[in-house]
């Protein structure tokens, strides 16, 4: 069964304009034990999902779905304590900006010890509760790579780089020992050996623990190299979703191709010296989407057709939205 | 933190320094003989010493004396400004801090409250209300509360500290304090005694300063609450309160503070008033007597004397900021 399922997931937000759909039906399906990732431009919605998956969602945002579950648990319909529940031992979320995400006024080793959960603590007097919670702090950023623990546990957020932080943030997500972890983009800007010291953790985490993972990020070259099954969204809307190497070898969706094409050091098959690719204009704002599929202006396969949204077709576990998919015989 | 320490003091002591320099100014812009403007004493040959003396020579005499405790006579009754001042300061710190207590503790609360609940009716009233209470002229207030409350019902006394039958006498200034240490008299009865005498002065005071505390806790706690260390709290599985209590009060206090500090004058200025209204013994009172008298000497003292309280509490809440604010010191490396 799917840990985490999605369907038709639309996300409202009230603007100056009235309210813009930034997510507009989008799917996505987390697998127990598989790494999933969610690929896409800047400002294509990919943090609105992760926020929408992790609730508390402010005034000016509203979401529905058809289907928005946790292991066949409805998340929309469950009271605050039970999404609460599960927030804080089966889903642990690393949000893109690290340093904000931490409180300025506490300490990071107050901040990690704070959120060992209780059940790992044990009994005992509070001294012995706090060296147990400290054990397992350190433990933690060993793990995640972070080796000068007790400067790190001793600083405060705006004392700390960014890549120090991206690291702290996986390791409080990981204190829970969660059943899915959602990374936003964690490796953004990331030097290229702690980059892969990250990943290999994710792919170790993936493989003995049997953690999955939604990586949200624009790595190609990273995803492709860890991920298990891919999910590509544009402006708000998924256009393709399936296994990694279905969607390397043979995508159907116009945009897929665009994207893999626009990084060459992804493709198997490209001639040296090739020209780059890319698809012509930019992605558009949210106050001037187009109707019905949102790549249409900028699609050169477009039809009229394309004014209606696409609904969602199906090979196997390969799951496109286009009316003209590649590989098919134009009408 | 010594280094903290260390420049706060530097600020503090620099401050002050500029407050003598002011107040010992005062003595030559003042009409009449600056020696008199000084000390208090009219004495001829005395005044003449004084004229011959340098401006900075005159100024080290005068830094002297005011450390020596010795801050001249008062033209009006002859006594020392300094044993009047150490009278009369005290009961206007001790209302000013009740002023401030009573405006934090009501104001803090219902800020929060407010905060948490934005664009509800609880927060539309609580904004109206403290729209309401901030428009409040002081003085105003003050005779419509002694009309009702001391005129018409005639629940509360209208005038001074402590009933004059009481016999407390003065050690420390504070009337609590005084009420403790004293011990010929039933110590119960003249507590509730002050109390009464106290309620509508702090009431008064305190009406402003609570608009204002509860305007601004509403806004950082609306911000704060938006802030991504919340909502990545919140994704942690914390419940509202937890979240609040844990990363949402303390970031919302922060910059409270520095409001809080601007307000200390606001209150020390409202006591002054109301002090006059309520013919509370305390420093504006005096003021205002040692104005209508001409009394240069006093004038000059009492004025040192408010200035340096209102930098002593400023640069001190100032301080507490500071220390309890981590996040402060990346502003001040750029600077140092
Ligand atoms: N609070 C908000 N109010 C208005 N618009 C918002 C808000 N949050 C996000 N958006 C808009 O929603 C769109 C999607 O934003 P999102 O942050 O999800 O993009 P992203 O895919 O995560 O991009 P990146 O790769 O840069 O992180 C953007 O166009 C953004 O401007
Ligand atoms: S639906 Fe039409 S516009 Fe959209 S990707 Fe397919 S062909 Fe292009
Ligand atoms: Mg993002």
């Amino acid at each position: 069964m799917a840990l985490l399922d999605i369907k038709n997931l639309t996300l409202e937000i009230d603007t100056e304009a009235g309210w813009i759909k930034a997510l507009d039906k989008a799917n996505l399906m987390v697998k127990e034990n598989e790494i999933q990732a969610l690929v896409g431009e800047s400002g294509s919605g990919k943090s609105l999902i992760v926020r929408a998956i992790s609730g508390g969602l402010p005034q000016q945002m509203r979401i529905t779905a058809d289907r928005l579950t946790w292991r066949g648990k409805n998340l929309l319909a469950m009271n605050g304590e039970e999404r609460r529940e599960i927030m804080r031992r089966d889903i642990a979320v690393v949000f893109q900006d690290p340093i904000g995400t931490l409180d300025p006024t506490v300490s990071l080793g107050e901040q990690l010890e704070e959120s060992v959960p209780y059940e790992f603590v044990g009994s005992g007097w509070f001294w012995q509760k706090r060296a147990v919670r400290r054990k397992i702090a350190i433990q933690l950023l060993h793990k995640v790579g972070i080796k000068d623990h007790v400067a790190t546990m001793r600083a405060y957020p705006h004392q700390i780089t960014t890549d120090i932080g991206q690291k702290f943030m996986i390791a409080m997500a990981l204190v829970s020992q969660p059943a899915l972890l959602i990374a936003d983009d964690p490796t953004r800007g990331m030097e290229a050996t702690t980059k892969t010291q990250i990943l290999k953790l994710f792919k170790r985490l993936n493989q003995t623990k049997g953690l999955s993972i939604l990586f949200v990020g624009h790595d190609l070259l990273a995803i492709s190299s860890m991920a298990d099954s891919m999910t590509v969204l544009y402006c708000g809307q998924t256009v393709e979703s399936g296994p990694i190497q279905k969607l390397q070898k043979r995508p159907l969706h116009p945009y897929t191709k665009a994207l893999m094409e626009s990084a060459p050091s992804f493709r198997v098959d490209l001639a040296p010296k090739s020209p780059l690719v890319t698809l012509p204009g930019t992605i558009p704002t949210l106050q001037h989407l187009p109707i019905g599929c949102r790549l249409g202006p900028r699609c050169e396969r477009a039809q009229k057709t394309c004014v209606q949204a696409p609904e969602i077709r199906k090979i196997h576990d390969h799951q496109y939205s286009c009316h003209f998919p590649l590989h098919s015989k134009a009408k | 933190m010594i280094k903290i320490l260390l420049r706060y003091t530097n600020l503090l002591v620099l401050t002050l320094l500029v407050v003598v320099i002011f107040s010992f100014a005062l003595a030559y812009l003042f009409p009449g003989e600056p020696y008199t403007n000084l000390t208090g004493v009219i004495d001829e040959q005395a005044a003449a010493a004084h004229q011959n003396l340098s401006v900075t020579s005159a100024f080290w005499q005068y830094l002297g004396n005011i450390f020596a405790g010795d801050w001249g006579l008062s033209l009006m009754t002859g006594q020392s400004l300094a044993d009047e001042i150490a009278i009369t300061l005290p009961a206007t710190l001790e209302l000013s801090l009740y002023a401030l207590a009573f405006a934090l503790l009501v104001g803090l609360p219902i800020g929060f409250w407010a905060g948490l609940k934005p664009h509800k009716g609880i927060d539309y009233s609580v904004l109206g209300a403290s729209a309401v209470m901030h428009s409040f002229p002081v003085f105003w207030l003050a005779m419509l509360l002694v009309l009702i409350f001391s005129l018409q019902f005639g629940w509360l006394p209208m005038s001074g500290r402590l009933n004059l039958l009481m016999d407390v006498p003065n050690v420390s200034g504070f009337i609590f304090v005084d009420i403790f240490l004293a011990d010929n008299i039933d110590r119960s009865q003249a507590a509730w005694d002050a109390v009464k005498h106290l309620a509508l002065p702090t009431f008064c005071v305190s009406i402003i300063t609570m608009a204002t505390i509860i305007r601004a806790v509403r806004r950082s706690t609306l911000e704060v609450m938006h802030k991504p260390f919340i909502i990545a709290a919140q994704s942690r599985g914390l419940s509202n309160a937890q979240i609040f209590f844990k990363h949402g009060f303390r970031n919302a206090l922060l910059p409270i503070l520095p409001i809080l500090a601007m307000q200390v004058t606001t209150i020390i200025t409202n006591v002054m008033i109301v002090e006059s209204i309520f013919s509370w013994p305390g420093i504006g009172n005096w003021l205002l007597q040692a104005i209508y008298q001409q009394d240069y000497p006093a004038i000059r003292a009492g004025m040192l004397a408010v200035a340096g309280a209102v930098i002593v509490v400023t640069i001190l809440i100032e301080l507490f900021n500071r220390i309890i604010d981590p996040s402060r010191e990346k502003f001040e490396d750029v600077t140092f």
